[in-house]
């Protein structure tokens, strides 16, 4: 049976990590705010340069360099995917649920032939491709520090997969990360990057082609579409990572007001015992002071 | 005399949203002025000033954008910049110096951002009207 020291030994330290908790909830919770903000303040220009690209994608031909990254090489034997993570840790299954996502797909393609690399972003993904596919691995990205440089990082993230892309070392690339749901729901999306997938919004701009009328273009639609597309790729990334960043903040919020509220009970259970077995020691007491003194 | 509904939008936020009588934006061949009414175009824009002036013709801001796409219709401009700058809050002397020391390096990276250098330092530079 535990000594009363050891029990209040642990009821203390189990409060000093509810302390700890319930002080990174606080947090996570004031920058869940900031990162979703930021995602919301994002959202204009991606849905912006979606509409302008969609109705431009009907004009491109299949072509060679930049168009590309609309027409695809017309090949699909070697991906590459994107785990798209978080750098840190205690936010629950975010990370764990990337990962495995991730490597589920890579088997599958990897199961239809296909010749799979991997480009992890933030330092979880980086460490568990790491250790199970260290030689698939072509580069990663870690401390993104999305919340205060994000759209230098997603530039350089998509300058290195365009350049990659146009080197020919791959035919498609996939985003895997967690869509932003709600403060505590997040999902686990893949979403395919290049070529760029305009089959969703070229029905809406169908229906909007037919009441509008076309634009004048200039200086014409192939040099708009060759700025465009590469710009769009970075611009999808970008808005990806403040998805998974306001992802990342919205699960730890929710881990972390699990782990005060376990705490808590914890707390409680071992104060019961603490009280009962002070109660024990009391009785036990007692008896030997009634039964000794019976004895005389 | 009408408006015209502008958007200035960066990947970061919506910088300016409001109802304007005139814009000019730097297009990818040579400036445009945009009134009410005016017809569709989708312009590639260069590097420099975006100047928006008021129903009577007054300058209300001027930015400076590294690049970036317009997108007009009779109602509305929609501009989308990559990086967006409040002309007056650039300072030539700190532009001079990022030029002289991206003039010193090589490389296609610093070339483009050479060229945004020069353009911001020109946007200072240039005579525009404060009423048109």
């Amino acid at each position: 049976m535990p000594s009363l020291k050891d029990i209040k030994t642990q009821i203390n330290s189990v409060g000093s990590t509810k302390k700890i908790t319930s002080a990174m909830k606080m947090v996570a919770a004031s920058k869940l705010r900031r990162s979703q903000e930021k995602a919301e303040a994002a959202r204009p220009y991606s849905s912006r340069l979606e509409e302008m690209l969609s109705s431009l994608a009907s004009s491109a031909a299949s072509g060679e360099g930049i168009i590309k990254l609309l027409t695809g090489t017309g090949n699909d034997q070697n991906y590459v995917v994107v785990p798209v993570s978080a750098d840190r840790g205690l936010c629950g299954g975010f990370n764990s649920s990337i990962n495995r996502e991730t490597f589920k797909l890579v088997k599958s393609l990897e199961g239809n032939g296909k010749k799979v690399q991997l480009m992890p972003v933030g330092k979880k993904s980086r460490d568990f491709f790491n250790r199970v596919m260290k030689d698939q691995i072509i580069e990663s990205f870690v401390d993104l520090n999305v919340s205060s440089t994000g759209y230098e990082s997603a530039l350089n993230i998509s300058n290195k997969l365009q350049e990659l892309y146009f080197d020919g070392k791959f035919d498609k690339c996939i985003l895997v990360f967690n869509k932003f749901k709600s403060a505590i729901s997040q999902e686990v999306t893949q979403q395919q990057l290049i070529p760029l997938d305009v089959s969703n919004s070229e029905k809406e701009e169908e229906k909007e082609n037919s009441s509008n009328a076309i634009y004048d273009y200039e200086p014409d639609e192939e040099t708009i579409l060759k700025d465009l597309l590469p710009k769009n790729v970075s611009i999808q990334i970008f808005k990806v990572l403040l998805e998974s960043d306001a992802g990342e903040q919205g699960a730890r919020m929710a881990a972390m007001d699990n782990a005060t509220r376990n705490a808590g009970e914890m707390i409680d259970s071992l104060t019961l015992k603490y009280n009962r077995t002070r109660q024990a020691f009391i009785t036990k007491e007692l008896i030997e002071i009634i039964s000794g003194a019976e004895s005389i | 005399m009408a408006t015209i509904s502008f958007d200035l939008v960066s990947p970061e936020n919506l910088v300016f949203n409001d109802e304007v009588g005139t814009i000019i934006v730097p297009g990818k061949d040579g400036d445009l002025g945009i009134l009410p009414g005016h017809s569709k175009v989708m312009s590639s824009l260069r590097p420099g000033r975006v100047m928006v002036y008021s129903e009577d013709k007054n300058l209300i801001k001027s930015f400076f954008v590294s690049g970036g796409f317009a997108e007009i219709n009779p109602e509305k401009c929609i501009v989308l910049a990559e990086s967006v700058v409040e002309v007056n809050s650039l300072e030539k002397t700190s532009i001079e110096k990022e030029i002289q020391e991206l003039e010193n390096k090589e490389g296609k990276e610093s070339e483009e951002q050479l060229s945004v250098a020069k353009a911001k330092l020109e946007a200072i530079n240039v005579n525009y009207y404060h009423k048109i």
